[in-house]
């Protein structure tokens, strides 16, 4: 077990896995993804209060959990970068952040279109959206420290720092509706159950699940590139 | 209530922020392809 993480944890022999595993996630993401619309947009019911504008649901509440979780991977490469300095880490870290980045805007853009009907507001500075706006900033600042340095192995380490501080952040969001009064509702799914009409928790978990894969296709896709952009003058690379 | 406005910017944005996402990773995948070229065309040379 050990000795093949050890084998994956060099860029040389992690390439050709991640080309032979993304197509797969692609096609899992995309299979999920029409199972899902299909069942959030055709055979889930009509909302009896918040009309059908409650099925932004099946991309909102996927693309949030993703841009947390997201962020908790991007972490955990970062500390395996900065404890053990193994350059793969690095590179998958930076992999998850723009994918990352881009959950957490469409998190921020379709919840501004769920809050304008539902509460006659696009936009308020409430503590559960406060923070995940943070959280996005948290992304652009990982990208943006990771390629502000000449030497790419001191923007790993500086990305990764920043990484790590901005952890504080996620139970913020989390328990933000639990802390403070706030707009946004609380949790709807919970460990202990849930509320919601069984089609429409299905068609959320269905999207939720396509959303995990296209994350994970898109990361190794992104890494893949990183890799050889990072190894060009190694040997193994030139011969590809 | 009509909501397809909202519905519409919400499934419409996130359709083209993720044809975004993966066209700017396909260009990035051709240019790490060029990279290794050139590096590829300074060896042959040297």
């Amino acid at each position: 077990m050990a000795s093949t993480y050890f084998r994956y944890s060099s860029p040389a022999s992690f390439y050709p896995a991640a080309r032979r595993l993304a197509p797969w996630f692609g096609v899992a993401a995309a299979v999920l993804a029409v199972a899902g619309l299909a069942v959030g947009l055709v055979v889930a019911p009509t909302d009896a209060q918040q009309g059908d504008a409650y099925r932004i649901i099946f991309i909102h509440v996927p693309a949030a959990w993703m841009s947390m979780f997201i962020y908790l991977v991007m972490a955990f490469w970062s500390v395996l970068a900065l404890g053990y300095n193994t350059r793969l880490s690095a590179m998958m870290a930076q992999a998850l952040a723009p994918t990352g980045a881009l959950m957490t805007f469409i998190a921020l853009w379709t919840g501004a279109f769920w809050g304008r009907p539902t509460w006659g507001t696009y936009w308020a500075w409430d503590a559960r959206m406060t923070s995940e706006l943070v959280l996005l900033f948290l992304y652009f600042g990982f990208i943006a420290l990771a390629n502000a340095f000449e030497d790419p192995r001191r923007g790993d380490r500086a990305a990764a720092l920043l990484a790590l501080i901005g952890l504080v952040n996620l139970p913020i969001i989390y328990f933000s509706v639990h802390w403070w009064n706030t707009l946004h509702q609380g949790s709807t799914v919970k460990l202990t159950g849930t509320s919601m009409h069984v089609a429409m928790l299905t068609g959320m978990l269905l999207m939720a699940f396509a959303f995990w894969m296209y994350s994970i296709g898109a990361a190794l896709t992104r890494v893949r590139s990183i890799i050889l952009e990072r190894e060009r003058r190694a040997r193994w690379a030139r011969s590809l | 209530m009509n909501h397809g406005f909202y519905l519409w910017m919400s499934y419409g944005a996130t359709a083209i922020a993720m044809a975004v996402e993966l066209a700017i990773l396909l260009a990035r995948r051709a240019r790490a392809k060029r990279m290794i070229e050139e590096e590829r065309d300074l060896e042959a040379q040297d």
